[in-house]
């Protein structure tokens, strides 16, 4: 595990939020450091994608501050928090029907305009997941979920983010697909990616993280070492037992 | 036969130039689910500023393509962003009544300055004959125009960041919002590049037929069946579309006289809507 650097990439700190009425977020505090995997746990209904949501900028927080980089970002709309170096891959993966698989992943560098770095992280992305390679002149809904994800993961590579949030990695894909998208986590967190990983799956997400949060009802109840929160019995007994 | 080459040439002809007056037309109903009443009034407004040109200052249709291209974007552009974006997610109906009387005034202000008078630019440029068919020259032009304008527009759809960004939008706009897209200013984009494509076919349409205010109902109603037979908010659904409509009205004026021409279009468009509501080439499930 890499040392962590004194102050944290990402910092949230008493973030409220939710839908007009409906208040999901109480009070949420949070840290992800350079080079670290985070994850994010906790039951469906918890507040897991409204807080990325809130990160992302695609909802405003109602209080708390949300600090990224040194700079202050609550609040600020989307294109804005993906210049700033946040890429967020949404829960259903949410490629674009219509578009190849190249072009999905091009529409990840959408703002940036260096053409050369960008057919640069293209050929990365290739590199992390050969299949896309092979699939890229496909329509991108035609590939199959365990690809699909592989293609959302990488259209979130190719803003080159100095975070990387990803919303359920694993849900519905076979335990063989999600071990192998787990590989390429570990690959590109070894090259140096910062990464916040939203998961149901309880000991997917330990196994994959360095630090972990247990989240209910939109606070964080438990957080600490994954391989700690592994070994609790607690922690255990309420998310582990079936 | 040789009066089927020559209709079949006429059919072709005139459903490029469908294509390209409706592609406009499609593209914004696709992407931002706007029925666009001013398609037919932008139509006529790019090919009053050709004939004006023409008649003012001499200057040629060809040299007016892209002066009236970029003011039309412009035209749309600000439309867009400073009123039909207030209601864009509202309703069809809202913002078909917002276009409708933003047409109301557009339509009745070219009236009042331009009179109703048909006018057209005369390029006198003879015809040609190849075997049994002849061709106009200035259609002829008019039609290579149109589809180079079309497959224009498709080029940048597809080969364009910003083409990829008008298509995400269409797809998911709250993904493609997570993809640093500013939705509204893309939607922007959109109108003004129907607009602009209206304004193009009015340069080409004023080289070939007389215009007047009077048909720009004409024109929305060709616009819309393009759509429906072609398949919505796609250049090839604008293409097939137009092609298919131009070849039905002329055969149809052929056998049963050209009175019968646009009732056949219609015909054809409730056929299709019955038998395959997403066009010959549109996607399923969207719209």
């Amino acid at each position: 595990m890499p040392e962590p650097r004194l102050d944290p990439l990402l910092e949230l700190a008493g973030v409220t939020s939710g839908y007009g009425q409906i208040q999901v977020l109480w009070g949420m505090d949070l840290a992800v450091h350079s080079g670290e995997v985070v994850a994010l746990v906790g039951s469906n209904g918890a507040g897991k994608s409204t807080l990325l949501r809130t990160i992302s900028g695609q909802l405003a927080p109602r209080e708390g501050t949300i600090r990224f980089d040194g700079r202050a970002i609550g609040g600020a709309k989307p294109d804005a928090v993906l210049t700033a170096g946040i890429a967020h891959v949404p829960e259903g993966r949410r490629l674009f029907r219509g578009l190849t698989v190249r072009d999905n992943l091009l529409l990840g560098a959408y703002l940036r305009t260096d053409k050369d770095d960008i057919a640069r992280d293209l050929a990365w992305v290739f590199e992390l997941f050969p299949i896309l390679a092979e699939r890229q002149r496909q329509d991108a809904t035609t590939l199959s979920g365990g690809e699909q994800q592989m293609c959302a993961v990488g259209r979130g590579i190719m803003s080159r983010p100095k975070l990387l949030m990803i919303d359920e990695l694993s849900l519905g894909l076979s335990p063989r697909m999600v071990e192998h998208l787990g590989e390429a986590l570990i690959q590109l967190n070894k090259a140096g990616q910062t990464i916040l990983l939203v998961e149901q799956d309880v000991m997917t997400a330990f196994e994959l993280s360095h630090r972990a949060y247990i989240m209910e009802n939109g606070r964080v109840t438990r957080a600490g070492a994954s391989t700690e929160l592994m070994a609790d019995p607690t922690v255990s007994e309420a998310y582990l037992s079936i | 036969m040789a009066i089927y080459s020559q209709i079949l040439a006429n059919g072709l002809m005139l459903g490029a130039l469908y294509a390209c007056l409706a592609v406009g037309f499609s593209l914004v109903w696709g992407v931002l689910n706007v029925i666009n009443m001013l398609h037919g009034s932008f139509i006529i407004l790019g090919g009053y500023l050709t004939w004006f040109a023409w008649h003012g200052w001499g200057i040629h249709p060809i040299v007016m393509l892209p002066v009236v291209g970029a003011l039309l974007f412009a035209l749309g552009f600000a439309l867009q962003k400073l009123v039909i974006n207030r209601v864009v997610s509202a309703p069809v109906l809202t913002t078909l009544t917002l276009t409708f009387g933003l047409d109301m005034i557009l339509y009745n202000v070219m009236t009042y300055w331009f009179t109703a008078t048909p006018r057209r630019v005369q390029l006198d440029l003879g015809a040609v004959s190849l075997g049994p068919v002849t061709l106009p020259v200035d259609r002829l032009v008019g039609t290579a125009l149109a589809l180079v304008l079309t497959l224009a527009l498709y080029a940048v759809m597809r080969g364009s960041n910003i083409g990829r960004a008008i298509v995400a939008v269409r797809m998911d706009r709250s993904a493609a919002e997570l993809m640093g897209i500013r939705t509204e200013r893309i939607y922007a984009i959109t109108f003004g590049i129907g607009a602009l494509m209206a304004g193009v076919a009015g340069v080409v349409f004023a080289s070939v037929f007389p215009i007047t205010t009077n048909v720009t109902g004409t024109y929305l109603g060709k616009a819309f069946v393009v759509c429906v037979v072609g398949g919505l908010g796609s250049v090839p659904g604008a293409l097939v579309g137009g092609l298919v409509l131009g070849l039905v009205e002329s055969l149809a004026g052929h056998w049963f006289g050209p009175q019968q021409a646009i009732t056949a279009g219609f015909v054809l468009m409730l056929a299709i809507l019955l038998t395959r509501p997403t066009g010959l080439v549109g996607v399923r499930g969207y719209e």
